[in-house]
């Protein structure tokens, strides 16, 4: 009985080996149609000639820019990583977390033992500059949370997206963005020194990108905001701190009143 | 620097960058290779790098040091590499044949006439066809192709891991093959 010539899809499952059992009578075909056994051997040798797929070229020195760009990634991704598995337990765990180092930050040697009267002094005027650097810490989140948000909603239909902007911006955030994260290393503030260098890097990318982004680009840039929950983390920080500053400021009026 | 890739990885554990980074300077020209021959592009496939090592230092805890590390990394690049591809919209599950036919008059506008197929087969002129047609590949067909060729995933299991229908998955394959015979055939049917 004559039996139909293999089409082209099936000697392709065939030399996959993924024909379905029960139908593949593919080998004993091929080995009675003259026909299909040549169709077939051409397939074997384009798909054998596949396999010298060309590598890229890769520059001398390669391995060694890419430790360059991994290694400020390294410690700082896995800590975050592990807080940021995204179940709803371990990111409340992770929100508690970030608040009471955000407080830390700068509250954290404000509630020490009762000092001397020379000692209350300074520490009063320690207070002030605290006080001070919190809220510009607050007012650089806020405008960094700000850009954020307009990276994220930035228009991907157009082909070019308009970057000049955000670039100018990140421009200006990136030089306290910088001196604000050596505070809080510092001071041993591991969680906040680690959103804030994440934040740099985003920073410095969009501060060296051109004022036209491809479409592509923004695409990668909103996926890796989304992806290490920046946005998410920058409003908690900022309002960890939009928090304690108000009650640092009711501390101080009470303290006033007596 | 660590001799092997099992010392290498126990220092990394303790903290050891240096280690790490020997681990980094041995693998990743081959986790790029990879990464480019899945995602097709030197931008994503950095990133690929990247993203790869990162997982592989976050999860050297999990690492099992029997194993070989060269082939942990490699799944976790090909993972990666899914990774990728799945977070781009892809509008291709639409094709006619036209796109086909179209590939093919361009491959047919370069034949390369005349030419032994003993001295093509090994010439850049293969390889350079395997290039036009790789780049002719859409993403997923690509993917799909790639994970079945080369890595030998079968394709309930691309299926899954592209989030695609078995058909399409078929299909994509098929579309990749069809492109590679439009590309290599002249130069090895008769070799």
């Amino acid at each position: 009985m004559h039996t139909p010539h293999l089409s082209e899809d099936e000697l392709v499952l065939h030399y996959y080996g993924e024909a379905d059992a029960g139908k593949d009578s593919g080998s004993a075909h091929l080995a009675g149609c003259e026909e299909c056994r040549r169709s077939y051997t051409r397939l074997q040798r384009v798909l054998a000639a596949v396999d010298s797929m060309p590598a890229p070229e890769l520059p001398d020195g390669f391995e060694r820019s890419v430790w360059a760009r991994l290694e400020p990634a390294l410690p700082v991704r896995r800590r975050w990583r592990s807080w940021f598995v995204l179940s709803p337990a371990s990111l409340a765990w992770a929100a508690a977390v970030v608040i009471l180092v955000a407080g830390a930050f700068f509250a954290g040697r404000m509630t020490q033992q009762q000092p001397s009267r020379p000692a209350q002094a300074s520490a009063s005027a320690e207070q002030i500059r605290e006080g001070v650097l919190l809220a510009d810490l607050g007012e650089h989140l806020d405008r960094s949370q700000t850009m954020l948000v307009e990276l994220v909603s930035s228009d991907l239909t157009t082909s070019k997206v308009d970057l000049t902007a955000e670039r100018e911006r990140a421009e200006d955030l990136v030089a306290a963005n910088r001196l604000y994260r050596q505070t809080a290393n510092a001071t041993g503030d591991v969680a906040l020194t680690q959103l804030l260098d994440e934040l740099e890097r985003l920073l410095v990318e969009l501060a060296t990108s051109p004022d036209d982004m491809s479409s592509e680009d923004m695409e990668g840039v909103q996926q890796r905001i989304a992806a290490e929950d920046l946005l998410f983390k920058v409003r908690m920080v900022s309002s960890a701190i939009r928090q304690r500053q108000k009650t640092e400021s009711q501390v101080r009026s009470a303290a006033g009143r007596t | 620097m660590p001799q092997t890739d099992a010392a290498a990885v126990a220092l990394a554990r303790d903290g050891d960058s240096e280690a790490f980074r020997a681990l980094v300077e041995r693998h990743s020209r081959a986790v790029y290779r990879l990464a480019y021959r899945m995602t097709g592009s030197a931008h994503d496939a950095e990133d690929v790098v990247q993203e790869t090592f990162l997982k592989a230092y976050r999860q050297l805890a999990r690492f099992e040091s029997r194993a070989n590390f060269g082939t942990w990394l490699h799944r976790i690049a090909v993972n990666c590499s899914i990774d990728l591809i799945r977070s781009r919209p892809h509008r291709e599950t639409a094709h006619g044949d036209a796109d086909l036919e179209q590939f093919g008059a361009v491959l047919e506008s370069t034949d390369a006439t005349g030419t032994s197929p003993e001295r093509l087969m090994l010439s850049t002129e293969v390889q350079r066809r395997i290039g036009d047609a790789m780049s002719g590949l859409s993403r997923m067909e690509r993917a799909a192709f790639m994970l079945r060729h080369f890595e030998g995933r079968s394709i309930d299991e691309i299926s899954e891991a592209l989030g695609l229908k078995t058909n399409a998955t078929k299909h994509s394959i098929f579309r990749a093959v069809r492109k590679m015979r439009a590309a290599l055939e002249p130069f090895v049917a008769d070799a």
